[in-house]
C-alpha cells in the first residue's frame, strides 16, 4: 500500500525529531508535577492531578502535532526529496494522506505513552483506573488528529513558521466558539446575525472533543455526544485533508 | 514502434516574484523519443531542459500541449510505472539506509515481498553498495549517493530511464562508467533519455538528439544526420623541417622545438604536404582530419538563435 | 481504452470536490447536532488557581485592558449562574483582579458592588446567613473604595457606598463619611449634601445636623431646596425640642410622681426656662397622659 509506505517513512522520520522527545519530557514532567502540586492544595487532591495531567497531554500533544506537522511537507520540498518521490507512480493525494497518517501514528504512540504515565499516577493515588479518563484521552487524541490535518494543510503551501501560526490560530478559534455563540444570542435578527451564525457553524468547535471538565468532576456525559463529536471530528478532518489535496495537486515544483 | 516519449507543443509560463512577472520558459516544444533509443537533450543553461523533464515527470503542470509516455498521458501516475528517474543532485532521505530506501521505493512501485528482496539485493550488487547497504544515506559520499540514485532508478526495471545531467561533476573514469551503463541499458532494450552539457559523451553514445534554445527546439534528428562527415580541416604534425617550408600550403599553428603543427583547410594540399615532408626528409608525426563535431553544431546553433 | 488525461484529472477533481462538499455538509449538520446535546457546564470551577491581580498584570503582556474585559465578561456570566453554589467565595478576589488590571474600567466597580449587595440581601432573606451578608457587604465596600481611590474624579463610588451604608446597614456615621467624601468631588449632585445632613440627623448628632441644615438653607439656590431645608430644620428643631421636653417631663415625674398637666408646669417648676415653639412659631402638642410631645403638623407637609 503506497500510502502505508509513505506513512512508514514519515513515522521513521518523525521518530527522530528531537522536538518530539523534548515535548514528551515536559508533558511527563507536567503530569508528575501534578502529584507534587497536589500536596499544596487543600481538599480534593486527585482533582488537581487529573486536571494537570489531562491538560499536559492536551497541550503538549497539540504542540507536537503543530511543530512536527508544519514541517512535514515543507521539509520534503525544501530538501528536494519530493522530486524523486513524485516521479514515482504516485497520486499526490497518496502523498498527503501518507504524511498525515505517519504523523497520526507517531502521535498515537506519544499519546499512549503520556496516557500510561498519567494513569499510573492516578492509579498510585486512587488505586483504580477510571474508564472515563481513557475516554477523555481518546477524544483529546481525536482533537490531535484534526490539528495534524490542519498542520499538514498549511505545510503544503507555507513555511513552517507561518504554518505554525495558522495552525495555532485554528486551535484558539476552535476553543473560542462558545464566545461566538454568546454574541449571536445578543444580536438582533437580520442578515448580520445570519452571517455570523453561518460563520459559527463553519468555524471549528474543538470544545466538542473536550471532556476534561466532565471527567474530572464526575459529571455525566450524554451518550449522544460521543457519536456526534466523533463524526464531527471525522468530517472536519476529511474536509481539511480534502483542501490539502486540492491545493497540493495544483502545485508546481520548480 | 511506439514512442517512448511524445511531446507536442509543450508550453509553460512562470509567474515569479512579488509583482508577478511572467516568463515563458517553454514556447511550444515538440519532439519524440523512439523506444530503444538513446536520446540526448541538450541546450544552454536556462533553455528549459530541466523544466521539460519536470513536466514529463508530473512535477510541473504545463499550460498547454500533450506529453505521453508509452502512449499514456503524463497526468496519470500510471504513466510513471515504466519510468526510472535519476535527478541531477541526489536528494534522498538521509535517515534511511540504502536498503531501506530501495525497499521504500519498491513499495511505491507495488512490488511484492519476495520480488522486492531479490531485486534490492541484485541492485545493491550492481551499483557496488553491498557493503554500505545498511549505513544511513547521510554517511554516504557523493559518488556513493549517485550510485544509490542509480539503484533507485532501476528498482522497477524501467522501460524508460530518464537521467538529468548524469555525467556532470564526474571524473573521466566515472563518466566512462556511466556511458557504459547507458549503452548497456540500450542493449537490454531500454530507452534512455538524458540531458547533458558534455557533448563529446553525447556524440559517443546517442542515437538521436534535440537541441533546445530559449524554450524552443532548434534542431532535432539522428546524430548521423545532424553531424556530417565533412572534413573541416586536417591537422598535421611534422618534425625536422622549418615552418617556412609549408608556406602557402597551410596555416602554421605552432612551432615548438623542432615540431610544427599545421592546419590545412584544402584537402588537396594535404597530399602535397605529405609529399613535401617525404622529399625533404622530415618526419610525419601525426595526421588527423577534423570533422564537424556536435560541439560545432551546438555553438553555431546557439549563437545563431 | 485509456481514459484521456484531461478526463481522468476531471473525474479525480470531481471526486475531490464531492468529498469536500460531503464533509463540509457533515461538519455543519454535526455541529448543529452536537450543540443540541446538553452538556453540564461548570464554568470557572477551577477558580482557585487564579493568582492575584498583581501577578496577572505582568502575565497579561501589556494586554491588561483586554484581560480585564475578558475576565469581567466571564464574571458576569459566572455570577449569574445560581447553579454554582460556591461562586461567592472569592467574589472580591475576582473583582480585585479586574480592578487591578484596569483601574479606570468603571463598570466593574458599580456592577460588582451591585451584585454583592444583591447577593448579600438574598443571603440574609433566604438563608439567614449573617456571615455571608457581612462578608459580601464588606466586599461591596472594598470594591467601591477601590473605585474611589483609582478614580478620584468619580463621585458615584462614594455615593453608592453611602447609599449602601444608609439603606442596607443603617450605619449612619459611615453613610455620613461617604456622603461627605462624595460632596467634595466636583460635579457631585447637590442632594448629596442633604443626604449627609440627614445621615448626621439619623446618627443622633442633632446640633451638627441643625447647623448643617442651616448652612444648606442659607446657601439654597432655589425655592425648592430652601423649602426642603426648611422642613428639615423644622424637623431637627422639633426633635431637639421633643427630646428636651419629654426628658424634662420624665424628670418631673420622678420628682413629683406624676406627669405634668401641661408644658407650662415644667417652666413653673424650673425644669425648663421657657416653652419652646416650633420653627413656625406654633405650639407643640403635649399629651399629659403619656408625656409625649408631637408637632402640630408633619414636617414634610408644611
Amino acid at each position: 500500500m503506497k500510502i502505508g509506505a509513505i506513512a512508514g517513512i514519515t513515522f521513521k522520520e518523525a521518530k527522530r525529531d528531537r522536538v518530539l522527545y523534548l515535548l514528551f519530557f515536559f508533558a511527563a514532567l507536567g503530569i508528575v508535577a501534578s502529584r507534587v502540586l497536589a500536596v499544596l492544595t487543600v481538599g480534593d487532591r486527585i482533582k488537581i492531578i487529573k486536571d494537570v495531567g489531562l491538560a499536559s497531554i492536551s497541550v503538549f500533544g497539540v504542540l507536537m502535532a503543530i511543530l512536527i506537522g508544519t514541517g512535514l511537507v515543507y521539509k520534503e520540498i525544501d530538501k528536494k526529496t519530493i522530486y524523486t518521490l513524485l516521479a514515482k507512480p504516485l497520486h499526490r493525494s497518496e502523498f498527503i494522506l501518507g504524511k498525515f497518517l505517519g504523523l497520526v501514528l507517531t502521535l498515537l504512540v506519544m499519546t499512549a505513552a503520556m496516557a500510561v504515565i498519567f494513569l499510573a499516577i492516578v492509579y498510585a493515588h486512587t488505586a483504580r483506573v477510571e474508564g472515563s479518563l481513557l475516554v477523555a484521552v481518546a477524544y483529546i487524541f481525536l482533537e490531535l488528529i484534526l490539528i495534524t490535518a490542519v498542520a499538514v494543510l498549511f505545510s503544503s503551501f507555507s513555511t513552517p513558521i507561518l504554518s505554525s501560526l495558522f495552525a495555532l490560530a485554528f486551535y484558539l478559534i476552535g476553543h473560542l466558539s462558545w464566545g461566538l455563540e454568546l454574541i449571536i444570542k445578543k444580536m438582533r435578527p437580520g442578515t448580520g446575525k445570519a452571517l455570523v451564525r453561518a460563520l459559527y457553524l463553519v468555524l471549528p468547535d474543538l470544545e466538542n472533543f473536550n471532556f476534561k471538565t466532565e471527567v474530572v468532576h464526575g459529571l455525566p456525559i450524554p451518550p449522544a455526544i460521543y457519536l456526534s463529536s466523533f463524526l464531527y471530528g471525522v468530517c472536519y478532518t476529511a474536509f481539511i485533508l480534502g483542501l490539502a489535496v486540492l491545493i497540493f495537486r495544483r502545485r508546481d515544483f520548480i | 514502434m511506439a514512442d517512448a516519449i511524445r511531446i507536442e507543443n509543450l508550453r509553460k509560463r512562470f509567474r515569479l516574484g512579488f509583482i508577478p512577472k511572467s516568463r515563458e520558459i517553454l514556447k511550444g516544444i515538440t519532439f519524440a523519443v523512439g523506444e530503444g533509443e538513446i536520446f540526448g537533450y541538450l541546450g544552454p543553461n536556462g533553455a528549459g531542459k530541466t523544466t521539460t523533464i519536470k513536466c514529463l515527470l508530473g512535477l510541473i503542470h504545463p499550460d498547454a500541449g500533450t506529453i505521453t509516455i508509452f502512449g499514456r498521458p503524463y497526468s496519470s501516475p500510471r504513466s510513471r510505472e515504466p519510468l526510472g528517474f535519476l535527478p541531477e543532485n541526489p536528494y534522498f532521505y538521509d535517515y534511511l539506509t540504502a536498503r531501506e530506501f530501495l525497499a521504500f521505493t519498491a513499495d511505491l512501485f507495488g512490488l511484492g515481498r519476495g520480488e522486492k528482496d531479490e531485486r534490492i539485493a541484485r541492485l545493491l550488487k550492481l551499483v557496488g553498495l553491498e557493503r554500505a547497504a545498511d549505513l544511513p544515506l547521510r554517511k554516504y559520499s557523493r559518488g556513493m549517493l549517485q550510485r544509490a540514485g542509480l539503484a533507485q532508478a532501476l528498482v522497477n526495471d524501467p522501460r524508460l530511464v530518464v537521467l538529468d545531467e548524469p555525467l556532470g561533476g564526474m571524473d573521466p573514469i566515472g563518466r566512462k562508467e556511466i556511458r557504459d551503463i547507458i549503452v548497456r541499458f540500450k542493449d537490454e532494450g531500454k530507452t534512455v533519455f538524458f540531458t547533458s552539457h558534455i557533448l563529446q559523451d553525447i556524440e559517443m553514445i546517442c542515437d538521436r538528439v534535440a537541441i533546445i534554445v530559449g524554450g524552443r527546439i532548434v534542431k532535432e534528428g539522428g546524430l548521423r544526420d545532424l553531424v556530417s562527415e565533412k572534413v573541416l580541416f586536417t591537422e598535421v604534425t611534422v618534425a625536422g623541417l622549418p615552418p617556412q617550408t609549408f608556406a602557402g600550403l597551410g596555416e602554421s599553428v605552432s612551432a615548438r622545438g623542432d615540431r610544427v603543427l599545421l592546419k590545412i583547410y584544402d584537402e588537396a594540399k594535404v597530399d602535397e604536404v605529405v609529399g613535401l615532408v617525404h622529399d625533404r626528409k622530415g618526419r610525419l608525426i601525426a595526421l588527423s582530419p577534423r570533422t564537424e563535431t556536435l560541439e560545432d553544431i551546438f555553438v553555431e546553433t546557439v549563437t545563431r538563435t | 481504452m485509456v481514459k484521456s488525461g484531461a478526463a481522468k484529472r476531471g473525474s479525480a477533481t470531481g471526486l475531490l470536490l464531492a468529498v469536500l462538499l460531503a464533509s463540509g455538509a457533515g461538519i455543519v449538520t454535526l455541529k448543529a447536532a452536537t450543540d443540541r446535546v446538553v452538556r453540564k457546564k461548570l464554568p470557572g470551577s477551577s477558580i482557585i488557581y487564579i493568582p492575584s491581580g498583581k501577578f496577572l498584570k505582568y502575565a497579561a503582556f501589556g494586554y491588561r485592558g483586554l484581560a480585564a474585559d475578558a475576565i469581567y465578561i466571564w464574571a458576569i456570566q459566572y455570577y449569574s449562574t445560581p447553579a454554582i453554589d460556591d461562586r461567592l467565595d472569592h467574589f472580591d478576589h475576582i473583582f480585585a483582579i479586574i480592578n487591578e488590571l484596569d483601574p479606570r474600567f468603571q463598570d466593574p466597580y458599580e456592577v460588582g458592588a451591585m451584585i454583592a449587595v444583591q447577593e448579600a440581601r438574598d443571603a440574609l432573606e433566604r438563608a439567614r446567613d449573617q456571615a455571608l451578608f457581612s462578608s459580601l457587604i464588606r466586599a461591596a465596600f472594598a470594591i467601591l473604595d477601590r473605585g474611589a481611590a483609582n478614580n478620584p474624579d468619580q463621585w458615584v463610588y462614594p455615593f453608592d457606598a453611602g447609599h449602601i451604608a444608609l439603606m442596607n446597614l443603617k450605619d449612619y456615621p459611615l453613610a455620613e463619611k461617604y456622603f461627605a467624601q462624595c460632596m467634595k468631588i466636583p460635579g457631585a449632585p447637590d442632594f448629596v449634601e442633604r443626604l449627609r445632613a440627614n445621615a448626621i440627623f439619623k446618627k443622633g448628632d442633632l446640633k451638627t445636623s441643625w447647623e448643617t441644615w442651616l448652612d444648606i438653607y442659607k446657601r439654597a439656590p432655589d425655592e425648592r431646596t430652601k423649602k426642603i431645608a426648611s422642613n428639615h430644620l423644622y424637623n431637627v428643631k422639633a426633635t431637639i425640642d421633643k427630646e428636651g421636653l419629654e426628658g424634662s417631663a420624665a424628670k418631673f415625674r420622678e420628682r413629683f410622681g406624676r406627669l405634668p398637666a401641661d408644658l407650662e408646669a415644667l417652666v413653673r417648676t424650673g425644669f425648663i426656662r421657657e416653652v419652646p415653639r416650633d420653627l413656625d412659631g406654633k405650639d407643640y402638642l403635649y399629651d399629659p397622659a403619656t408625656g409625649k410631645v408631637k408637632t402640630v403638623i408633619s414636617p414634610w407637609r408644611r
